[in-house]
């Protein structure tokens, strides 16, 4: 099998229709629209829903890779990809069923693959810094979000499985934290290296402003501390990305 | 009456069948990750993603077990270069449309294989000094028996769309006869394979069930009847080849540009369906399917809402498929 897989190569269902995030977010600025879905009504929150949906499943797909991709890796590293891939597998259930729950269906809004191009980081502690801890630290910020929204408009579904989503999440993040410790023990270069990924994932994540500190009502997409801490970011690499989103540009 | 201490397998022969048991495992959990980005059926997404853990998890505690039986921890060991080679074999279908060889290969042959290999390994443990490993072989047991009833399910409903049975049959009898070159994962021989029919469903395709339901469920298409209507008629347009009719439906903002692809220009279609359906705001885009004698193409419409009814912003080929003249 070819290592990595290209993103126009991710194999899915005719009933999926696929475009750039940019071609997007761009379509629906062109209309006056925020470009991400601002949970101000059921339909934006199914909006957002999908596209956590198609997230989830990127995200199976790509800890699935990390398990293929790998195999000179410690085992350890293996046996803790294969457990994302379980959680990931569940997670996309979730997703699947929550879509059911506000009246969607999968497909109903276009699948981007900007997740997958930051998985596929040829280096394991690279694609751990970036996928873990970037790709799954924002997981953490949207769904701390969703289940504060959930709460507000009184749906208990929605707020409890995305609260036991958010769990696997923390631990997901707190994996990538430790690996890319243990990777790098002893290789600092390597280390800056991961962590200069994860930079331009957290970067391009703050997608120009879009994910900022501040209340869950204010800003389309807040930044979960709390959450973030449990997974082991420290408050020093915290305040490093609210900065980073502070000088974000606008998309 | 034989005595209640007496053994099938040696301590060094344990320890290497638990190798060979714990590569082909090893190697399952490996290639069923990295099939997940390669298959596009929801329900064959979710199936191996679930097994992929449990996979890991039979390598693990096959890999810990070494050292109690005087082995270097978490080693797999192919029986020889047969099996490698079977292994080579089963990894192989890798493009979109081989789900169905990707399946049969992992829930008709390695895993009904590994469940008996199991079942005769723990009726040949002694029940004294063996119950490690026979503790292991019966967790490992009991996922096999689940995961070859979901499979089977997944690939029941798989093989239903029709035209794959025979490929199906083909490839399993490929993969059997590359197994049985082997002598299968010990290398010792296959012992016989419990029929599919004598399998118990149970959790396993219960739960498979449930995945096949999450992918073929979902609301019909969000098309408003105008736009319904415009997407029949810019169809009837297409496979009746009418230029005229077509341009009809384009924004004349967007004429340009919008030429059809000359690949499919002469080609003959002759019906047309919808195959989805996206939201962008006030815009849709569809994916409209068209079919003939030679070919097939589906195009990605994004309609916009205009004051005179839909009308067509952009067109682009999705994909396209035309047969070589024979």
């Amino acid at each position: 099998m070819d290592r990595p897989v290209a993103y126009d190569k991710l194999a899915r269902e005719e009933r999926v229709v696929r475009m750039r995030a940019r071609d997007v977010a761009e379509a629906k600025i062109e209309q006056g629209l925020p470009p991400f879905p601002d949970l101000r009504s059921r339909e934006s929150i199914r909006e957002r829903v999908h596209g956590i949906m198609v997230g989830e499943m990127q995200a199976m797909e790509g800890a699935g890779r990390s398990v293929y991709d790998f195999p000179d890796a410690p085992w350890e590293f293996t046996m803790d990809m294969a457990r994302q891939v379980w959680d990931e597998s569940r997670h996309l259930e979730i997703y699947l069923r929550l879509i059911e729950h506000l009246g969607g269906y999968p497909g109903e809004y276009p699948e981007t693959t900007i997740l997958w191009r930051c998985a596929c980081a040829e280096d394991a502690a690279a694609r751990v810094a970036g996928v873990n801890r970037g790709l799954e630290g924002l997981a953490c910020d949207v769904f701390n979000q969703l289940v504060h929204i959930a709460r507000k408009i009184g749906d208990p579904v929605l707020e409890r499985s995305v609260d036991f989503v958010l769990a696997d999440e923390i631990t997901h993040v707190r994996m990538g934290s430790k690996w890319l410790t243990r990777l790098t023990e002893g290789d600092p270069e390597r280390r800056r290296r991961a962590i200069e990924f994860q930079d331009t994932i957290d970067e391009r994540f703050n997608l120009g402003g879009v994910r900022r500190d501040g209340d869950h009502e204010e800003v389309l997409i807040s930044i979960a501390t709390e959450a973030r801490r449990l997974g082991g970011f420290t408050g020093e690499e915290i305040e490093r990305l609210i900065k980073t989103t502070q000088r974000s540009q606008v998309y | 009456m034989t005595h209640s201490l007496e053994g099938h397998h040696s301590v060094e022969q344990s320890a290497r069948l638990i190798r060979n048991y714990r590569y082909a495992a090893e190697r399952m959990t490996r290639l069923l990750g990295g099939w997940l980005p390669l298959t596009p059926e929801v329900s064959a997404k979710l199936l191996m993603g679930r097994h992929v853990w449990d996979n890991a998890q039979h390598a693990d505690l096959f890999g810990r077990r070494l050292p109690e039986l005087r082995a270097p921890a978490q080693v797999s060991e192919p029986s020889g270069p047969a099996f490698v080679a079977f292994m080579e074999a089963l990894e192989s279908p890798e493009t979109p449309e081989l789900t169905v060889e990707r399946l049969v290969g992992v829930y008709r042959v390695l895993k009904p294989h590994l469940l008996a290999v199991y079942e005769q390994h723990l009726g040949a443990a002694n029940a004294v000094y063996e119950p490690p490993t026979c503790r292991i072989l019966a967790r490992c047991i009991e996922d096999e028996r689940r995961h070859v009833a979901a499979g089977e399910t997944v690939l029941g409903h798989l093989l239903a769309a029709g035209g794959l049975y025979d490929r199906a049959v083909a490839w399993q009898r490929r993969l059997e006869e590359l197994l049985a070159a082997a002598g299968g994962v010990t290398g010792e021989g296959l012992p016989p394979v419990a029929p599919r029919s004598t399998v118990p469903e149970g959790e396993g395709s219960g739960e498979a069930r449930e995945f096949i339901r999450l992918e073929t469920a979902g609301s019909p298409w969000a098309l408003p009847d105008d736009l319904r209507a415009a997407v029949q008629a810019f169809g009837d347009a297409l496979v009746n080849g009418e230029a005229g009719a077509l341009d009809r439906w384009i924004a004349p903002s967007a004429r340009s540009g919008q030429a059809m692809d000359p690949a499919l220009a002469g080609v003959r279609l002759s019906d047309h369906r919808v195959v989805a359906v996206a939201r962008l705001g006030a815009k849709r885009i569809v994916k409209l399917r068209a079919g003939g004698p030679s070919a097939s193409v589906t195009l990605a419409l994004r309609w916009m809402p205009d004051p005179d009814g839909w009308r067509l912003e952009s067109i682009e080929i999705a994909r396209a498929h035309v047969a070589s003249p024979a």
